[in-house]
């Protein structure tokens, strides 16, 4: 069976304010489902509901059909992973610490590290392809090493479905597009992979499908060429969007700059 | 964890060095011993070997009785202290925190002095601290909780409330204690000293203080995920609430049995687990049983040096922030290392 993440009239509230109103959403194995909105539309707080850190007040979030809330932590992080922001962690594990640190839900409190943990690790590694940054210390490295690792650490998760928090932010531009390669790849072998994102084009390169979530609730859910438009731009992000288009058929959102007063 | 750091056998090597350590500081004092009358004792007292009578019986005060208690106390003490202050800064996400985070040692404090002030008995003083440095984190978490969330910030907040109201009733305390007598007693009491421990007190906490730690061993590897931030640790399957509060609580009996045997120890909780991670790296299975061999040793060096530095002893807890402060700071130049700062 394949393993799907689904949210049914999900409603979360902060001190009386909505802030998710009847969501409805899912994905699963082998989708890149991107999650678009503006600041403070409400994305992290369902990335967080979705992921079984935060109750909400009604409907539900449902992994295989059964409903977060009934199901244990460790049982939730053998087939979801997190993948936060590139942090700064206030210890200087290594490389290896840190991935290693994704065999938990598998070997638990007081499990020796098996063969088979040992393989995971090594091939997450491999995948990322940062075997040579192993035994460097995580805090020490560049941003987009980071999350290069953070997402080492959900592969070793052996995770069926993965959530990312704004995977490219803070990176260059080049580790940017090659993330976006690794993602798909990833999609490729069968991972799910729900993003949030600033970056239409990422999106559209990338994504599978797309959801735009605006004040609260999904105003649309769909394919990306079909939704991400010039117009469902202006509606999301409320300045003016045109696309161009490369030759190779690249397509990128030029915001149109506009002073006050012109 | 696994990891390339220091293949070598670290902790043995720790251990060994701390049994070489205690068999010194038995050795020495007023009259001092060599390693062949200690051993020469030993094998006597198993049974083996025979010795005058006479020399015997001193051999026995001097080291069972007298000599004894104070390096087992400095032992155990000086783990607990480290251990405590390793999972305080791992549970709460941050290498600057010290055990009194959440109020113990102030509590403690006023426990203290109210025991002393109430009645002089030994056995009150200790209970009474004990208790105070266990209330004082009980309301530190309440007010934590009565806030609705168990966030870190909030718990720290409680922990200078809670820290800065014992503090309070300490002074009151104080103000109120017999000048001639009391006062002084509360003062010389909260510096901290070894020489009141007793052979069966020693004996008899010792148990405790062996299940914390070994506890808090247990929890290492849920306490690595937790130091790397609470939605991950959540997300990696660590049940954080439990996790936490086990963490807390463990740590905060540990600290508060030392100050009912020692009185106020300060500094070995906050930089023995920095120099702990020099050697080990900041995973916790390698790391908590450093630190307690490490606390240990270091205690039991600063006692030989407040007994050796002046006939009228000194009190350890001086001793150990003398000590501990150019010790830290040699460490920080080389703990700074990811640390981004």
């Amino acid at each position: 069976m394949t393993s799907r993440l689904c949210v049914k009239g999900l409603v979360f509230r902060r001190g009386g304010r909505i802030i998710l109103d009847h969501v409805d959403l899912e994905f699963g194995e082998g989708e890149i489902l991107a999650l678009l909105g503006g600041n403070g539309a409400g994305k992290t707080t369902l990335l967080r509901c979705m992921l079984g850190l935060l109750r909400p007040d009604a409907g539900s979030v449902e992994l295989d059909g059964q409903p977060l809330g009934t199901l244990n932590h460790q049982k939730i992080a053998a087939t979801v992973a997190y993948v936060p922001q590139a942090h700064i962690a206030p210890f200087p594990y290594t490389v290896d610490e840190v991935v290693t640190l994704g065999r938990l839900p598998h070997r638990g409190l007081w499990g020796r590290a098996s063969a088979r943990d040992r393989r995971a690790v090594e091939d997450a590694l491999r995948r990322m392809g940062i075997e040579a940054l192993r035994y460097r210390i995580y805090t020490e490295l560049s941003g987009g090493e980071r999350q290069l690792v953070l997402i080492a650490r959900a592969l070793a998760q052996e995770a069926k479905l993965i959530v990312m928090d704004e995977p490219v932010s803070g990176l260059d531009f080049g580790h940017q597009t090659q993330l976006l390669v690794c993602l798909d790849e990833l999609a490729a072998q069968g991972i799910g992979i729900l993003k949030t994102t600033h970056h239409p084009e990422h999106a559209l390169f990338v994504a599978t499908r797309v959801a735009l979530l605006e004040n609260g609730s999904i105003q649309q859910n769909g394919k990306p060429q079909t939704l991400l438009t010039p117009e469902g731009m202006e509606r999301l992000y409320g300045v003016r969007v045109e696309v161009l288009t490369s030759t190779n058929g690249g397509k990128a959102f030029v915001p149109v700059f506009q002073r006050t007063g012109d | 964890m696994t990891g390339k750091r220091h293949p070598f056998l670290l902790h043995q090597g720790l251990a060994i060095g701390l049994l070489a350590l205690a068999l010194y500081a038995l050795s020495t004092g007023p009259y001092p011993l060599s390693f062949g009358d200690i051993l020469r004792f030993l094998t006597v007292s198993c049974g083996f070997g025979d010795m005058p009578g006479e020399r015997y019986a001193l051999l026995y005060n001097l080291l069972v009785e007298i000599r004894l208690p104070r390096v087992l106390a400095a032992l155990l003490i000086g783990a607990a202290l480290a251990v405590s202050g390793a999972a305080f800064q791992g549970v709460f996400q941050n290498p600057l925190v010290s055990p009194n985070l959440l109020g113990v040692l102030s509590g403690a404090a006023f426990g203290a002095a109210l025991g002393i002030l109430i009645s002089g008995s030994w056995i009150l003083i200790q209970t009474s601290a004990f208790f105070c440095g266990i209330a004082a984190v009980a309301v530190a978490l309440f007010i934590a909780r009565s806030f609705g969330q168990s966030s870190l910030l909030l718990l720290i907040l409680g922990g200078i409330i809670s820290g800065a109201l014992f503090s309070a009733l300490l002074s009151i305390v104080k103000y109120t204690a017999d000048q001639e007598n009391q006062l002084p007693e509360i003062v010389i009491w909260l510096m901290g000293s070894l020489s009141g421990a007793s052979l069966p007190d020693v004996l008899w906490l010792s148990l405790p203080v062996v299940a914390l730690i070994a506890a808090l061993c247990a929890l290492s590897r849920w306490l690595d995920a937790l130091s790397m931030g609470d939605d991950e640790a959540r997300t990696l399957g660590v049940p954080v609430t439990f996790t936490r509060y086990g963490v807390i609580g463990c740590a905060t009996l540990l600290c508060a049995v030392t100050v009912s045997l020692a009185g106020m120890i300060g500094w070995i909780g906050l930089f023995i687990p920095h120099v702990a991670r020099l050697l080990t790296g900041p995973g916790h299975t390698r790391l908590l049983p450093a630190s307690a061999l490490l606390g240990a040793a270091f205690l039991l060096l600063a006692d030989l040096a407040a007994r050796q530095f002046s006939t009228q002893e000194i009190p350890i807890g001086i001793i150990t922030e003398l000590f501990g402060i150019p010790v830290f700071l040699i460490v920080l130049r080389h703990v700074r290392r990811g640390w981004n700062t």
